[in-house]
């Protein structure tokens, strides 16, 4: 293999892990505040797929846009799905029985919904843009790709903005880091969980309406990034943001890298093994592991 | 007199919690005699199979209060290696036990690295282990693959034979059900689920307790998934494998009660009963109907259909009482 492969191969993972990114944030902000394992956030990815897929096909809205779109959109659905059922079950300081099998049940719901109402067949956002390609010196850039990963980008600093520079986000990181001292010190907990739960979401179907530019999708579509997700915030440490940036990035060289030595049928199974290791050698992530360099010295 | 009375309480209390139970397992077993058809004998024979999952998941996701979305995975580990090795020569039950023991070191293997955390880990690992596995069944070649794998019986079919080996499972799974319950196992696990550190300080090992209730109902899952082999003779990857098999077994406990010993016998009677009914009319919409289900169970009836009883029976008691006053 040339260099040039190479390069192409780190390029086009990079491209990826934007927005494996942007597709983990959403789990990991309402983990981080709620404690709460969202397994329906597959459910959200492919409705965020077909939400832009409709938006381009009925009303000829640039995807793109479709995905700005969705922000609000998603938002007020998680709004709401937090007013109906998630403030209902007990708060704790870990995933609780309850938790998990409420937003398993969601998933459920959300995925058979989509098969009701779009069938099985594979569907897939072609634009003008689809097969176009840039090329910079060696490397080849899909037009797509590219585009896909200066929206991921941009939502991603954008959510960094906000973390840091508002008063929600003050009191999101505070109740990341220790939920009774946020509340004593006077954090709304009640609210700040309602609008992370909707900021969560709407990521869900940011990232679903960016994914669908580059996949096929179908009702089933959000189970493998599920899994990738997973394998995104426990590389990352399940509670911190740029661990998440890192935990992408790996997931994606692995994965790009992956193609070149293990046949394509057991590639589902490589997400899996990487999140055993992540577990065996790594439980806090790597952001613990930088953590704990930083405690020591 | 006093004397006499006190050593024979806990006797005569044993004996009270016994009856129903055996008196239940006389009932079915009888069941045959009384001229079903063979249908519907059948379907007993898979409520039965159900049954013994539901409890075997129910030792670890409702005593224990630790969830698995893939129980699955055993499920069809032991319809596979059963079949495997009936097919290699081996007596029936012989392979039945060694497909329980593969799953209780896959069980072991899953709970290895993921109980010592505290957090979601366990969780999120076997909704990834079953999605793992079912991708390597499909492209194994030695099992055939996606296309499934067949039983080679020797003998003719006798349906009441499957009946009785799903009865006598069911009535082990019960039985080991109410054993952990009561014994000192059992309050641990239960201890862990209400509060680990609580537990840990009293001299729990959450770790093992955790692995050895995981293993113990991998053992009787793969144990039900051999015993249906044998009544199947055909299995494929997407069938014993598949996603609905994991989300039937996580269901019917939640239906029946999760963290009674009787709540999961109930699920899976209701399921069992329920389910071929749904399958047939509303083919696609079976997964819609459970999940919808579940949230409402969830939400409103955290206890399913024990909690049910228990209010209703409590509601009687007081109309009882207030009758009797008037």
């Amino acid at each position: 293999m040339s260099t040039t492969d190479v390069l192409n191969l780190v390029v086009s993972a990079i491209l990826l892990a934007g927005v494996y990114a942007a597709m983990s944030v959403g789990m990991t902000i309402i983990y981080g505040v709620m404690k709460i394992v969202n397994l329906a956030h597959a459910g959200f990815l492919m409705l965020g797929a077909y939400f832009v897929y409709e938006l381009y096909t009925q009303l000829h809205i640039d995807p793109l846009l479709g995905v700005l779109l969705a922000f609000p959109v998603f938002y007020f659905v998680g709004i709401a799905l937090h007013w109906l059922m998630i403030r209902r079950i007990p708060r704790s300081d870990q995933p609780t029985l309850t938790s998990l099998l409420l937003l398993f049940g969601l998933w459920l719901v959300i995925q058979n919904l989509g098969y009701l109402v779009w069938g099985s067949a594979d569907r897939a956002i072609l634009t003008p843009k689809t097969f176009s390609t840039i090329q910079i010196g060696p490397i080849i850039f899909p037009t797509v790709r590219l585009v896909v990963f200066g929206a991921a980008v941009v939502s991603l600093v954008a959510l960094e903005f906000v973390l840091h520079r508002t008063w929600f986000g003050r009191a999101v990181r505070a109740l990341m880091q220790n939920s009774d001292a946020g509340r004593i010190v006077g954090v709304n907990v009640d609210r700040t969980a309602r609008v992370a739960f909707g900021v969560g979401i709407a990521f869900a179907g940011v990232a679903g309406g960016l994914l669908s530019m580059m996949y096929s999708f179908t009702p089933d579509f959000g189970g493998s990034f599920l899994l990738r997700a997973f394998v995104i915030i426990v590389l990352g440490g399940l509670e911190s943001f740029s661990g998440v940036a890192i935990g992408a990035l790996i997931l994606a060289l692995v994965e790009t890298f992956s193609i070149l030595v293990i046949p394509s049928g057991y590639q589902p199974a490589i997400s899996f093994s990487l999140l055993v290791l992540a577990l065996v050698l790594l439980p806090n992530g790597v952001a613990g592991l930088w953590n704990r360099r930083q405690r020591l010295t | 007199m006093t004397s006499t009375a006190q050593p024979q309480k806990p006797l005569l209390s044993h004996l009270a919690t016994g009856a129903p139970p055996l008196l239940l397992l006389i009932v079915v077993a009888l069941l045959p005699a009384v001229g079903l058809g063979h249908n519907t004998i059948r379907l007993l024979f898979v409520t039965l199979i159900w049954v013994a999952t539901s409890v075997a998941w129910n030792l670890l996701g409702g005593f224990a209060g630790q969830v698995s979305f893939g129980f699955a995975v055993f499920y069809g580990l032991g319809a596979y290696i059963t079949a495997m090795s009936f097919n290699a020569g081996a007596n029936r039950l012989a392979a039945i036990l060694l497909g329980s023991c593969v799953a209780s070191l896959a069980a072991l293997l899953v709970g290895l690295p993921t109980f010592r955390l505290r957090g979601p880990y366990f969780a999120i690992a076997t909704i990834g282990v079953s999605e793992a596995v079912r991708v390597v069944m499909t492209n194994l070649a030695v099992t055939g693959g996606a296309s499934g794998y067949r039983i080679m019986e020797k003998g003719a079919f006798n349906q009441l034979l499957h009946f009785y080996a799903a009865l006598s499972l069911a009535a082990v799974a019960v039985g080991i059900s109410m054993l952990v319950r009561y014994s000192k196992f059992g309050l641990a696990l239960i201890a862990i689920r209400e509060d680990q550190e609580a537990a840990s300080d009293l001299g729990v090992n959450p770790y093992r307790s955790k692995l050895q209730a995981h293993a113990l109902g991998a053992a009787l899952t793969a144990a039900a998934g051999g015993v249906y082999v044998g009544y199947a003779a055909f299995i494929y990857p997407q069938g014993v494998f598949g996603f609905d098999i994991s989300v039937a077994i996580l269901l019917m406990p939640i239906i029946g009660g999760v963290g009674t010993v009787w709540g999961p016998v109930i699920g899976a009677v209701v399921y069992g009963l329920v389910h071929e009914e749904l399958i047939a009319s509303f083919p696609e919409f079976h997964l819609l109907l459970y999940g919808s289900l579940l949230i409402l169970i969830i939400l409103f009836e955290p206890a399913g259909v024990m909690g049910m009883l228990q209010k209703l029976s409590r509601f009687v008691r007081r109309r009882s009482s207030l009758g009797s006053h008037s």
